[in-house]
Formats: C-alpha cells, structure tokens, sequence
C-alpha cells in the first residue's frame, strides 16, 4: 500500500519538479532522486519480491508505467535545457569579429616581372618559345651582327655602357636592347623561329623621370619561309588587345632600326593620347646573312617592347624611378 | 633637327597649314616629330613702340629713362640698354607680357622711378643671339615705323611654327629643310621647287689636291671676294636661332644656313691666311693643328687633313682650324664642300671626342653629287648679306658617285609585305621619291646618289610600304611551331610563387654596385665576390661595379624601408651577378637574394616578433621543399656578411651552393640596420634545374604510436646530430619526430642540456603493436646514446 501511495505522489508532484528544473545539472539531481538507484521507484521495484504474486503484476506495471512517464518528462525538459545551454555557451563564445583578421602575409611580384610573364603567356600561346641572354654582351652580338653600321650613335660611350673586360675596350658592354638573342638563337637553331626573349637591358642615362640605366624588354622573332608584314601586324595588334583591352586602337609608322628593313613602331591610343608602345620590323636581310640563314629562303619579322612602359602605360604610372624603387609600400601595390 | 614652317615654305606649297596635320604627315614617312610650337607665342604682349625721349636717371648711372609711343599710350620705361637713342623703333614687352624662361614683365619701380616694361633684346626674344643691345627694328624691318602699337609678331611671318623633327640616323638625305620638303613632296604628291644652286665661275686661284681619294672622293672650292663681315639680317639670323644654331657672322651664318636648307656642311677659309695650295692628305704622326675651339690636337695618320703647303688648316669634315678662321678682318673666302668618308671621319671624330653638325653628317654619308652646289650656295648667301662677289671654283672629283641599280622583283614585295602590286604601282611609289625605275617586273631601280640607306631590294620595299602606308597593309594572325614557356621559365615562377607565398616582396635592382658597397659587407680579402668587373664609362661612381653579390641592394632596400618607417621588411630579387670568366664574356650566373629587417609588430593577439636565423632557415626549407631539392644539407659556416655564429652554408653534391642566415651585427649598423637581420644567397641553377616528377605514396591506413624521448647532452652537441641518429635507428617507421623542448639549466648538470622529441612511428601495412615498438624505441635510444654521447632522460 505504501508503494501505491508513494508513486501516486511521485505521479502528482515530480512533473513541476522537473518542468522547474533550471539546468542540466540539477535535472540530473531530479531524476537521480526520481528514478535513480535510491529513488522510491527503484525501492517499489526492490520490494516487488515481498508483494503477494497476484498483486505483483499488476504492481510491477503501476511503478514501470510512472517511471516511463517521468522519465520522458525528464529527457524532453533535457532536451530543451540542452538545447539553451548549448545556446548559451556559443553566445559565450562570441568574439568581436570587427577585430583585425589572421592570415600568414604574403609578398608580391614585381609589377615589371608580372608583365614580362604576362607578355611572354601572350606569345606562348601564339606559339612562341622563351629563352633569354647573356646581359653581358659582345659588341659583335649587341650591335655588328644586327647590322648597326660603325657609325651608329648608339655605339658611343655616351649612349652604352662598356665593361672592362678582355682586350678590346669597345668588346664587352651592358647589351643596350634584347635584339642580340635574336642573332644567337638563330645561330644555333635552324628556322623556323618563334621566340620571345624577357630580360633586363641597359643604357647610359641619368634616372629620370622616363630614363633609367637599367630596364626591361622583351624581344619577338619570328622566321618561317613566309612570314609578313602583315603577319607582323597581326601578331602585335593580338598583343596589344590581348594586354591592354579589346578595345584598344594601334596604328603602325615608319621607323628605323638596323636590324629590320622595313622598321616601324607600333603606338597605342592610351590615356588620351597616341603614345610609342614598341619598335619591330622585318628581319634586315643582312642579320639572316650574318647568322648563316638564306634570305632568299626565309623571311621575318622582330620586335622589341619596353616591359616598363607597358607597366607604366597600363598601371597609370608617370614616373619610370617608381618602378626600381624598394619602397615596401610601393611593392605591396604590386597584387 | 629644328626648322620653320615659313622655312620649309620656300620649298613646297603644302596643302595644309595645320601644324599637327604636317606633323602626321612627317610621322607617316617616318620622322618622329619632337614637339612644334607656334613662334608667336613667344610674344604675347610685345609690341612695336617708338622711342620718343631718352633721359638720364636722378639715382642711377647705368640705365636710361625713356618715353616710348605704343601706339595708344605712351610709357615711361627704363632700360640698361645704351645702344640706341630717340627716334629708335624698338619691341616692348607691356605689363603682363610673358618672356621665355616664364620671366613675367611687370610694372616695377627701379631706384624710385616707376617702369612699364621693358624694351627687349633679339636673345630676350628668343629671335637672335644679340644680347648686346636692344633689338632696334628699323635696321632689319624698314616699315616696323608705321606700326607702332601692333604685336610685335606681325613682323613675323604669319603664324611661323617651328618644329623639331628627330631625323633616324639612316637618313642624313633628310638633315635639311630641303630633304624634308622633298619627303612631305612625295607624300602629298604635290611638286618640290626645283633649285638652281650653281653658280659659273673662272678657276680658284687656289689649286687642290687630293692625295687620299678613298678618304675624300670630292674636294670643291669656291672663292668669294669683296666681303664685309657682320651681322647676317635678321631673316637668316632669326630662322638660325629657330634651328637651334647661334648666329655668329655673316660669313658663318651663310655657311649653317646652308647647311640646315639642304644638309651639306661647308668651311669658309680666310683666303689671306690659307696658302695658294690646298692639299687633302692624312695627317702625319704627332702633327698638330688648333681648330677653332682653340683646342690644340695632336694627330695621327689616321687623320685627315686639309692642308696648305705649310700646315693643316682643318680635320677634314670635324672642325676647321683657327689660323684660317674668319674675322671682321676677312676679306675673301674660299668655301670648301667635299665628300668625306663615313669611317674615316667616324674614327677621327671619335678619337678626338670631337663631334660637330658638320661631322654627324659626314659620318652618316652626305651626297657627293651635292657638293659643288653646296659650295655655291654659300656664294649665294654671301653675295646677298656680305657683299661679296663670287670668284673662282675648283672641282676634284677624284672618285665619281657609281649609281646603285637594284632589281626589284614584285614576288620580292609580295613575300616581305603579304600584298602584291603592279609594277605601276611600285613604279609610281619609287618615283615620288625621285628614284629612277626602268623595266617592268623586275624594275631596275637607280637610287640618288643622297640615298646611302638604300642598297638591296629590301631597302626599296619599305620605300614603297612607306608611301603606300603601313595602315593599308592587312594584318594577319599566324601561330608558330614554338616549344612554349620551358622548364627553367617554369621553375622560375614556382620559385617567385614559393617566396611571395612566404611574404616576400620582390624587387628589380640595378646591376652595378659601388666599389665602397663591396668593402661594406666586410668580406675576406680572398672573396671571389671582392673582384668586381668595372664598367668603363658610369654615370656614378655607385655604378661603377659590375655587383657580385646581389647583398649590397638587397641590404641598402631593406634599410631604406626602416627609414621609411616600414617595420616589417621581406624583400627578394632574382638577378644575374658579374664575376670574371674564362671565356669571352663574364661569368653572369643568376642568383636568388632575400632579406628580412624589423618584425612583425605587436598586435591584439600576438606580442611582436623579430626575425632570426631561424626564419632564414625556415625559408630555405620551404624553398627546398617546394621545389623538391632532395640531397641538400646545410651546416653551420663563417662566411662574411653573414653572423658567424647565426647562418648556415647550403650544400648540394659536396659543393656549397649559397648562405643563408643572420647579417653580421657590424654589417647591419654599417647599413644603418637595427636589430637581428636575416638574409640569404643561393645560386639559382641548382635550385631550378629539371626535376624528376614526384611519385605518389599511399598514406598508412593504421594507427600510428606516439612516445616522447628526452636526451641529455653535453651543450655543444648538436641537435641534428640527436635528429640524424633517430632517423639512422627509425627502420624507415618514423612518420614525424619533433623536438619539443630543449633546455638548461637546473635540474640539469652546467655544461649539459636537455632534449626532447616526439616521435611517431606508423606502419605502412599493418598494427604496430606495443611488442614492435619496444625494439624500435630502444634502437633510437641505443643510436641517440653512441652516437652523441647523450643519456636517456626517462620518457617524459
């Protein structure tokens, strides 16, 4: 009778029991006391042996109906305090996320760099190999074999510099344009020829706002049995497009250089106004003799871009002395 | 080369007068033009005045008062100027006008005396040299008087223009007015005035002789007598100035002027002071002669001289020579126009380090056929501004101008342009420009003899694409059989993508160093890197060194940046260096640089952090790693500019292939480094060469053990020694060890230290039970004990 009465108040009192329990702790206290090992439900089961057997069945289901019942009760009220105290310690957990992020830094390129690369991609994908040059030069590579006669200006002290180096003073010199790859390439290769050369060059001037004794090019061959001036158009007028915009306009006027016959410079309209992008021509016949190529058999066509400029041009650079300084603030613009 | 609009006037009647439409057209056919600019813009606000009274100043003695009429207004002016008095018709600058050089004139009191502008010099003016004086106009500009009040430009030619026109150096047929106007002729096909220059005349008394005909093919002389040396009028003075060439007196003002209307240099000699015998010879050894820059030269017999019986009187088409040169005393004069050898004036000229107009011209090849009429053209001049009166000429055309002929077959043209034409067409196109074509395909071309440029058919065809035009030419997109962007040009970027990963910033430096940056990094007398290759002919004295070592930039950029208040520097550069070779060229090998200055600083969830060799280290193994640079060790090495206790040598193959590390102390405060300083070299070859794809390993699919190890171990033992003798005793199942601590002191004996590593050992193929583990661990222990001397600690 004692169990009866005693589940009958467990039956009535427990469900506010725990529908107040306030955490996941104390509802674990609750139903330790409950249905836990010392709770009047297990002493009822405990004490099922001592009921007479006719009573004990239908005791045994009383106490197991009450403990289910208040043990759904406790697990759905665990669920919900679960539920808020999860809540609450992810709310806990919140930062400030307007605080400066965390990520290792990383450099840059520089501007110049990415621009050969990128020009160079331009012409790989025209079918063009890459190779590049000693800068250190001959004067026979730099100047004789791409046909610059003795007289030519750019041959005077005033314009290259020479190194002390070997016999002849006017022997070795800082290569003053990429062109001289094109002689030593087609030296040891056989046509035809597609070939893009980046690299650094060098001239004697006073750093300045457009000069700087040392700058980048990037030189174009290409030789084959028919090559044009119209395929000299073509590939350049690709280039142009390719790096400065679909958009953009170019125009082609007589040029001289002595190492292509006939010479043009190919300008772009940028920034309001028609500006030099870069020089080129056909191959001068007097460079495939002098590299062992038969003119009669070969025809071609070069160029020479001033990497630099193009940075300059495309970047809304207006002062050349930017590009070698080692300014951090200017490098980390370089993205 | 700088001329006029009025100027090249003479020659052509152009269809346009608009500067910018000539200027396309001179574009077009190839000569860039500089820059024009309208003469009249030059004298805003000058006008013609009247001097009407000139007084003395109460305060000072060396300027005048005047009062001059400009027409609406008469102003009270100052001036310093004593070489004119009232009644002078003279150019005033007002209140407001602009002078060159942005000099503003403006009313302004001198010594207590107001002045309203200024009455101006021909330099003032930019029209003449003549600083002297005031430009008085009623000498040169008789109707300057009836004008008073009006701008001063309107003595001018109307709206002149001057432009500056970079001529390429293939072309010195167009180093004159006249060359010009023949090209702007062609291309607008309108006709070029023809000229007639030469002028009768019985025999010089002065005889020539040519004793070098290689050297000169053709001597002209010309003698003009009854001269009167002075100033040129100002027409030839002001179109001079416009040239760019200073008016000294008529005589050598006749001489420019031609030479700027039709390119061919000419000397004028004082026949009083020149012997009756004119000789062309080369010069004999040591002879001397002082040309008219009162320079004294010694020459040798690669020289050319003209020479009387006596002496050289000039270096053949360099500069003429002082005994001979015109005074105010010349009376007469014999005008030389020769032929002069490219080469051989090339050589003297440069030997001398003497380049003049006249020999910039010879050295790129003037018209043989030309020079008789240069030398009368002089004659011309001198009979209209000096009085003079034109004697005799002497002709020795030693070697006459052969006529280049080339065939020019239309296939030619159609296989350099990509488009065919009649042989009419062609025709047509080589004829505007005064070439003589016969025949029809091929056409026989004859080339003028001013056309040294033009030798073989590929010559002729860009004639032809010239006039044609490049725009009308289609363009055509062609792919070639190239080999793409290759390994090295690949490996390269990897490397670049390795270092901007870890933070680093590149830089593009220059190549040349100065000799002081080498004694800056305080290397070893006998360091390969201390013999740089000099450049013979810098700038600077801080380019004079081909550099050796990209360190000298690299440090120089990085302590630029911590003046610049920029605290964390990570900078590298990729760059070849110059070293003495054995065979032709330098040695020029390519390096990889970096450095590290400052730190990162503090911030909200970090305290800052300086560099030390260890993020040198650190990045020399991601480089390695990244680009897969198995079988490279590194070790400790006393190499300068590097700390001699904080940087280590990397080696491949038994040879040292670069340094990276902490910069020596003394070597950072020399750069004005603060703090600990990391930086590397290593050569770039090694690091790029061709390897050998990766291959793939599954990764175990059991469970690993992990147990920890601490040693004891005298202080100097290395801790890559204890690593190198666990990898030994590993069995090739150690997945990781890592060294977790390290540390002296108590409990810890002095002179001794504590090191401990955790390890991972895992299988490949199965479940390492703590059976297989027992011998593994005491093979370490065992190895770890011999082979450094340590003591197991216990496990931790």
């Amino acid at each position: 009778m004692e169990t009866t009465e005693t589940l009958v108040r467990l039956k009535t009192e427990a469900p506010a029991r725990i529908a107040a329990a306030a955490s996941t702790e104390e509802l674990d206290e609750l139903e330790s006391e409950i249905v836990g090992r010392s709770s009047p439900i297990a002493a009822g089961r405990r004490s099922l042996g001592q009921v007479p057997p006719e009573q004990r069945r239908d005791l045994g289901r009383a106490i197991n109906d009450v403990a289910k019942e208040l043990e759904a009760l406790i697990a759905a009220r665990r669920a919900v305090l679960a539920s808020a105290e999860a809540d609450a310690a992810l709310a806990d957990d919140a930062v400030d996320i307007t605080l400066p992020s965390r990520i290792p830094s990383r450099g840059t390129t520089h501007l110049v760099q990415q621009v050969m690369d990128e020009v160079v991609d331009i012409f790989v994908a025209m079918g063009y190999t890459v190779a590049t040059g000693p800068e250190a030069e001959t004067e026979f590579y730099n100047f004789t074999a791409l046909n610059f006669p003795p007289a030519h200006p750019t041959r005077l002290e005033s314009d290259t510099l020479y190194l002390e180096y070997g016999d002849d003073p006017e022997g070795v010199l800082l290569r003053t344009h990429t062109s001289p790859m094109q002689a030593r390439y087609m030296e040891q290769h056989d046509p035809p020829v597609y070939l893009v050369v980046p690299g650094r060059v060098f001239r004697r001037d006073q750093v300045d706002s457009t000069h700087s004794p040392v700058f980048h090019q990037l030189e174009g061959l290409a030789v084959d049995t028919d090559v044009t001036f119209g395929d000299l158009k073509g590939a350049l007028d690709h280039f142009a497009r390719e790096f400065l915009g679909t958009e953009i306009e170019t125009k082609f006027i007589p040029h001289h250089f002595p190492f292509t016959e006939p010479s043009a410079e190919m300008h772009v309209y940028a920034n309001g106004r028609w500006m030099e992008l870069l020089g080129c021509g056909m191959v001068n016949p007097a460079v495939f003799e002098a590299v062992g190529y038969d003119p009669d058999v070969v025809t071609g066509f070069a160029f020479g871009i001033g990497a630099d400029r193009l940075a300059m041009v495309r970047h809304g650079i207006t002062d050349l002395r930017h590009l070698f300084d080692p300014d951090q603030r200017i490098l980390e613009q370089y993205r | 080369m700088k001329f006029t609009l009025d100027w090249l006037g003479e020659f052509i009647d152009l269809p346009t007068t608009d500067p910018d439409e000539i200027a396309e057209a001179l574009e077009n056919l190839g000569h860039e033009v500089e820059s024009w600019e309208r003469i009249a813009h030059r004298f805003e606000g000058v006008v013609i005045g009247r001097v009407l009274e000139v007084g003395s100043h109460p305060n000072a003695d060396k300027v005048r008062v005047t009062k001059v009429d400009v027409g609406d207004e008469i102003l009270d002016i100052i001036c310093g100027a004593w070489n004119f008095e009232a009644g002078a018709v003279v150019p005033v600058a007002k209140p407001g006008a602009v002078l060159q050089g942005d000099f503003k004139i403006s009313q302004r009191k001198i010594r207590g005396i107001t002045s309203n502008g200024m009455i101006c010099s021909e330099s003032e003016l930019e029209v003449g040299e003549d600083e002297a004086g005031i430009m008085v106009l009623d000498n040169d500009y008789p109707d300057a008087a009836e004008r008073l009040g009006q701008d001063f430009s309107t003595l001018l030619p109307a709206d002149d223009i001057v432009f500056d026109v970079t001529i390429t150096p293939n072309r010195p047929d167009c180093m004159s007015v006249y060359g010009l106007a023949r090209e702007l002729a062609a291309f607008y096909q309108i006709p070029l005035r023809p000229v007639d220059l030469e002028i009768d005349g019985g025999v010089a008394s002065t005889s020539v002789t040519i004793e070098d005909t290689t050297a000169c093919a053709r001597f002209v002389g010309r003698e003009v007598t009854g001269l009167t040396v002075g100033p040129s009028p100002h027409r030839i003075r002001s179109r001079l100035v416009a040239a760019g060439v200073r008016p000294i007196n008529n005589v050598v003002d006749a001489s420019n002027y031609a030479m700027i209307e039709f390119g061919h240099p000419t000397h004028a000699f004082d026949v009083d002071q020149l012997g009756d015998t004119v000789i062309v010879r080369r010069a004999s050894d040591g002879e001397t002669v002082t040309t008219l820059d009162d320079v004294e030269r010694t020459l040798l017999p690669t020289d050319i001289v003209v020479a009387d019986a006596a002496r050289p009187v000039a270096i053949a088409g360099v500069m003429g020579g002082a005994d001979t040169e015109v005074t105010d005393d010349t009376r007469a004069v014999f005008i030389e126009a020769a032929y002069w050898d490219p080469a051989s004036t090339l050589l003297t000229s440069k030997r001398l380090g003497l380049r003049s107009e006249a020999s910039a011209r010879f050295e790129r090849g003037m018209d043989p056929e030309f020079c008789r009429m240069a030398a009368d053209r002089v004659a011309q001049i001198l009979v209209e501004t000096a009085g003079g009166t034109v004697g005799g000429v002497t002709d020795v055309y030693a070697e006459r101008h052969v006529p280049v002929a080339i065939d020019l077959f239309m296939s030619e043209i159609t296989r350099l342009l990509g488009i065919g034409f009649e042989p009419a067409e062609a025709r047509s196109l080589l004829e505007r420009l005064d070439f003589d074509v016969e025949g029809s395909d091929p056409l026989t071309v004859t080339v003028p003899s001013r056309r040294p440029d033009v030798h073989r058919p590929a010559d002729l065809i860009e004639e032809i694409a010239r006039l044609y035009g490049f725009e009308n030419i289609p363009a055509r997109l062609r792919f070639g059989t190239g080999a793409g962007l290759g390994t090295r040009e690949r490996r390269i970027r990897s490397l670049r993508s390795v270092l901007v990963g870890a933070g680093y910033h590149e830089i593009l430096g220059f190549s040349f160093i100065g000799a002081a940056d080498l004694d800056a990094l305080q290397l070893a007398d006998d360091d390969p890197s201390r013999v740089g290759i000099r450049v013979a002919n810098p700038l600077r004295d801080e380019e004079g060194v081909m550099r050796t070592t990209l360190l000298p930039g690299l440090l120089k950029a990085a302590s630029a940046n911590l003046a610049k208040r920029v605290d964390d520097v990570r900078i590298f550069e990729i760059g070849k260096v110059f070293l003495p070779g054995s065979g032709e060229l330098p040695d020029q090998p390519d390096r990889l640089g970096f450095i590290a200055a400052g730190g990162s600083p503090p911030r909200w969830d970090a305290p800052g952090r300086g560099y030390d060799v260890f993020d040198a280290t650190g990045l020399w193994d991601r480089i390695a790693a990244s680009m897969r640079l198995d079988g490279c060790a590194v070790g400790p090495v006393r190499q300068a500019p590097f700390h001699p206790g904080r940087a280590v040598g990397i080696m491949r193959d038994g040879e040292v292939i670069g340094y990276v590390g902490e910069i020596h102390p003394a070597v950072a405060a020399t750069h004005g480094l603060e703090g600990r300083v990391i930086a590397g070299e290593v050569q770039l070859d090694p690091v790029i060469e061709e390897r050998a794809p990766w291959q793939f390993t599954p990764p175990s699919s059991y469970p690993p053990q992990v147990f920890d190890l601490a040693f004891e171990v005298k202080s100097d033992v290395p801790a890559g020694a204890i690593l190198a003798a666990i990898d030994g005793a590993g069995r090739g199942l150690i997945e990781d060890r890592r060294i977790f601590d390290v540390y002296e002191g108590d409990p810890i004996p002095e002179g001794r230290k504590s090191i401990a590593v955790n390890l991972t050992v895992r299988a490949p193929d199965r479940t390492l039970s703590d059976d297989d583990v027992a011998p593994i661990r005491r093979a370490i222990v065992e190895a770890v004990e011999s082979e450094t001397g340590a003591t197991l600690r216990g496990v931790v």
